[in-house]
């Protein structure tokens, strides 16, 4: 199939980059996925994160020490 | 016999301490039941009555003595190796010794059966396995809820009191809000969870409970945490609301249901409720999502992507597939979001002790088109859920569902989150609000279990 858009260009050689085949169904299915997840993930490459320092040893059975 | 099995967990294990209930009886019986009753539910994949007669054979008099319960297909067994709901699950399993199945086997239950489960643990609704869809029990045509569909649909229809299930994304507590059961999301780390082909790199899943009611939750809970889940007092509960999507983006029967069911728990304690604000909550569910699925890369190679067993659903092979575009950059922030999400509660569990919200927006949706009206429009299920479920398993926080109400002949859920390691508060707040409505949601048993009160729609 003939990429229509950013998206199929986008999953198409992000597919064939990593020589991942798939059918028509799985790229209806990836075209869906991605539809859903793109839009907040490009909002949460928007964030600037470089003030939120992360956790070291991070414990999730506990609260974050201070 | 019939009876017994209408008891509850609590309540068998004391009838056979007592020596008022044979429990090769109660085991016998309750194969007969699942025999009669799952092919409507398809919620138990499989059973091994053998096996199940050498465990009752060999059991200590535990806590749970000879009481039947069914595992979720997702630990292995000595004699079973998982299947994790799909035809293929990146992972080669055999059977074992898993954390779980030696808590039940030393607390003396007996697994009586195995419980399906949504493909791949990778949705809310349990409309997808490599066995068939689970069913709910209250509505044959309706979502059991995911992944955990079949240990909930189990214990709603009475063939076992009590069932295992894990929770990676909300998967104890949706299925427990649509089949009208309590399901405990513990803390992480607390419970039982060796075996599991993911308990070496997931920061998100645990097992957890799924039961009639809070009191069958704090002793099956306690078997899974090695530990007694203490009744404690909550008097004087702080409990803490959110303005905003995951409260008010909700179906109106779910949002009045919730908002008495809170009165309720603030009445039945002499609490008091706090609004409270968590501006990263949005954002910490993609963050959620983002980690839990690239936990599981590792196992992925584009070669073994390119020769997925063909009975995988497409949905299964395209998700499969589309995790290796996600970027990088993203996990990484999301992390980021993660810690700032831990800070954020620790604040806010220092000026209240639970968080409450509906556990699922609206009633359990059509198997064959898990969509949900809300007031913004329709949604997917697994969109509309994930919102409010998230959450605990990003940050490790308990959570609980509890039944609260109905519409349209289903339950309604609310959810309960306190800090780290305050999983018995959970228990006693959940034990408050069903004091409050008299235990009506708790009892109310749906169409298969015979004998029992039905819900009012």
């Amino acid at each position: 199939m003939e990429p229509q858009n950013s998206t199929d260009d986008f999953i198409a050689a992000g597919l064939a980059a990593y020589g991942i085949e798939t059918d028509e169904i799985e790229l209806a299915v990836i075209r869906a996925a991605h539809q859903t997840f793109w839009p907040p993930i490009l909002e949460l490459l928007e964030l600037d994160t470089s003030e939120i320092p992360t956790e070291r040893n991070l414990d999730l059975s506990r609260a974050p020490s201070r | 016999m019939t009876d017994a099995l209408d008891l509850s967990l609590r309540e068998q294990a004391a009838a056979i301490a007592a020596g008022n209930v044979d429990p090769a009886e109660l085991l016998e019986a309750a194969l007969e039941r699942i025999a009669e009753r799952n092919p409507a539910l398809n919620a138990v994949v499989e059973t091994f009555p053998e096996r199940s007669r050498e465990m009752l054979a060999a059991a200590p008099e535990g806590p749970l003595h000879g009481v039947p319960v069914v595992i979720k297909d997702e630990w292995p067994l000595p004699w079973r190796a998982q299947r994790f709901g799909a035809a293929d699950m990146l992972a080669t399993p055999a059977p074992g010794e898993s954390g779980p199945y030696r808590a039940l086997r030393d607390a003396g239950a007996v697994i009586v059966g195995v419980g399906n489960m949504h493909e791949l643990g990778a949705s809310s609704t349990g409309s997808v396995s490599v066995y068939g869809p689970a069913r709910n029990p209250w509505n044959t045509e309706r979502c059991p809820g995911g992944s955990s569909s079949g240990p909930a649909s189990a214990v709603a229809a009475r063939l076992v009191a009590g069932a295992v299930g894990a929770d990676g994304i909300g998967s104890i507590r949706y299925p427990a809000a649509y089949c009208g059961l309590t399901g405990l999301k513990p803390t992480f780390g607390r419970s039982a969870m060796e075996g599991h082909h993911m308990a070496g790199v997931s920061t998100t899943i645990v097992s957890g409970p799924l039961c009639a009611d809070a009191g069958d939750c704090r002793l099956l809970g306690s078997a899974l945490f090695g530990e007694e889940l203490r009744q404690g007092d909550p008097q004087g509960l702080r409990i803490g609301v959110i303005r905003g999507e995951v409260s008010e983006d909700v179906a109106p029967a779910v949002r009045e249901a919730c908002e008495a069911a809170i009165e309720d728990l603030r009445r039945e304690t002499g609490g008091e409720v706090r609004e409270i604000e968590l501006p990263e909550l949005a954002a910490a569910t993609l963050a959620t999502v983002l980690i839990a699925n690239s936990e599981s890369l590792g196992s992925i190679t584009p070669e073994r992507l390119n020769h997925l067993d063909p009975e995988l659903s497409p949905i299964g092979r395209g998700l499969l597939k589309y995790r290796v575009l996600l970027p990088a950059i993203a996990t990484i922030k999301s992390q980021q979001l993660r810690a700032l999400a831990r800070r954020t509660l620790a604040a806010v569990f220092e000026d209240v002790d639970v968080i409450a919200w509906p556990a699922v927006p609206a009633v359990a949706p059509p198997l064959e088109a898990p969509l949900v009206e809300l007031p913004s429009g329709t949604l997917t299920a697994d969109e509309a859920n994930v919102r409010g479920g998230a959450l605990a398993n990003l940050t490790g926080i308990p959570a609980i569902s509890v039944p609260v109400g109905s519409a349209e002949g289903l339950p309604i859920a609310l959810q309960l989150q306190a800090a780290w390691g305050r999983d018995e508060l959970l228990l006693d707040a959940a034990e408050a609000i069903e004091r409050g409505n008299e235990r009506r949601w708790v009892d109310a048993a749906p169409p298969p279990a015979r004998g029992a009160e039905a819900l009012e729609a």
